[in-house]
């Protein structure tokens, strides 16, 4: 079984050829496909008159920041028109295909993240409210399981509920090692806008879990995230996981060729 | 202006232009949050923060 995660810049760039590139596998073989798409919010954002808002972290990561208003058209569009034109493409290519947001079953718990530490306009570190953001703290297979063993392949936008039945933004790649572990995923695929963990320029083909530790100093932020998540996912069960480009021609065949990094136990 | 560490009880530099919520590394390795008590500015220990991993 297949979990395929597309981040947001592959989403604006590529998605046409990412949908035809998963149907391909879609069409016989279980899977469950997680999608980003911050620039789309951001771009809905403005439409309504919501100014997106972002912040920086100490590691230099630059996020959303969801208030209740922002929140209101990230559901729009991650559940809605992203999600639904997702489906609706994989149905237009002979895919049995459902799109669920992680509130759906509930299928994503998160607590919600009470308070975060940012480096403000004047370069200072401040701990700010939290805002409508999530750690997500539990998968439940129950749905994502009846809906793969009927046949469907399962789009999931990253919205998560909380005990409070609060819904919130959470990351997707998250989602994915989170949502993957607990199906123990045979393959996950990361598809970024990158062909891999780079060191000096060069993509490093493979990484042993046991080898992480040693190799998240030299890549940078956001993908030493991504390896450590990797590690942990192999940890706990699935298969391997692999980074690589999402904005080639046929990205998931490209990535299951042996072009990437693969991350494995 | 110089505040009081809550923990050591050492001095702590903190900006004059300081804010609510901007956090001071201590010397004795603590991570203190200027806070605005009644128009008093103090410090108190950082706690409550989780990792940030917004989309």
């Amino acid at each position: 079984m297949y979990v395929v995660k597309v981040g947001g810049k592959v989403v604006d760039k590529n998605l046409g050829n990412v949908v035809e590139s998963v149907s391909r596998f879609a069409r016989t073989s279980p899977l469950v496909f997680i999608h980003g798409g911050g620039n789309v919010v951001t771009e809905f954002c403005r439409r309504v008159g919501v100014e997106p808002k972002f912040v920086t972290s100490p590691e230099g990561i630059r996020s959303r920041y969801t208030d209740k208003d922002e929140l209101e058209v990230y559901v729009m569009v991650m559940a809605g028109k992203l999600n639904k034109e997702i489906v609706s493409s994989l149905v237009s290519k002979g895919v049995k295909c459902v799109g669920i947001s992680g509130a759906d079953g509930p299928t994503l718990i998160a607590e919600r993240k009470k308070r975060i530490v940012i480096v403000d306009e004047r370069g200072r570190k401040r701990v700010i409210d939290g805002g409508f953001t999530g750690k997500v703290v539990e998968v439940r297979v129950d749905l994502l399981k009846t809906l793969l063993s009927l046949g469907y392949t399962v789009v999931i936008a990253p919205i998560a509920i909380d005990s409070e039945g609060t819904m919130l933004n959470v990351d997707a790649d998250q989602v994915a090692f989170k949502v993957a572990s607990a199906l123990k995923a045979d393959k996950l695929v990361i598809l970024t806008d990158v062909p891999g963990v780079l060191i000096d320029g060069t993509v490093v083909k493979e990484v042993k879990v046991g080898e992480v530790e040693g190799i998240v100093s030299k890549v940078g932020a956001g993908m030493n995230r991504k390896l450590i998540e990797a590690s942990n996912a192999v940890v706990s069960g699935v298969g391997e996981v692999i980074i690589s480009s999402g904005l080639v021609e046929d990205p998931l065949t490209n990535a299951l060729s042996g072009n990437g990094t693969v991350v494995r136990g | 202006m110089m505040l009081k560490c809550p923990i050591c009880g050492g001095s702590v530099e903190v900006p004059d232009d300081a804010l609510p919520g901007e956090l001071v590394d201590h010397d004795c390795g603590v991570t203190l949050e200027v806070v605005n008590d009644g128009g008093t500015i103090k410090l108190r220990p950082l706690e409550g923060v989780r990792e940030d991993w917004g989309e």
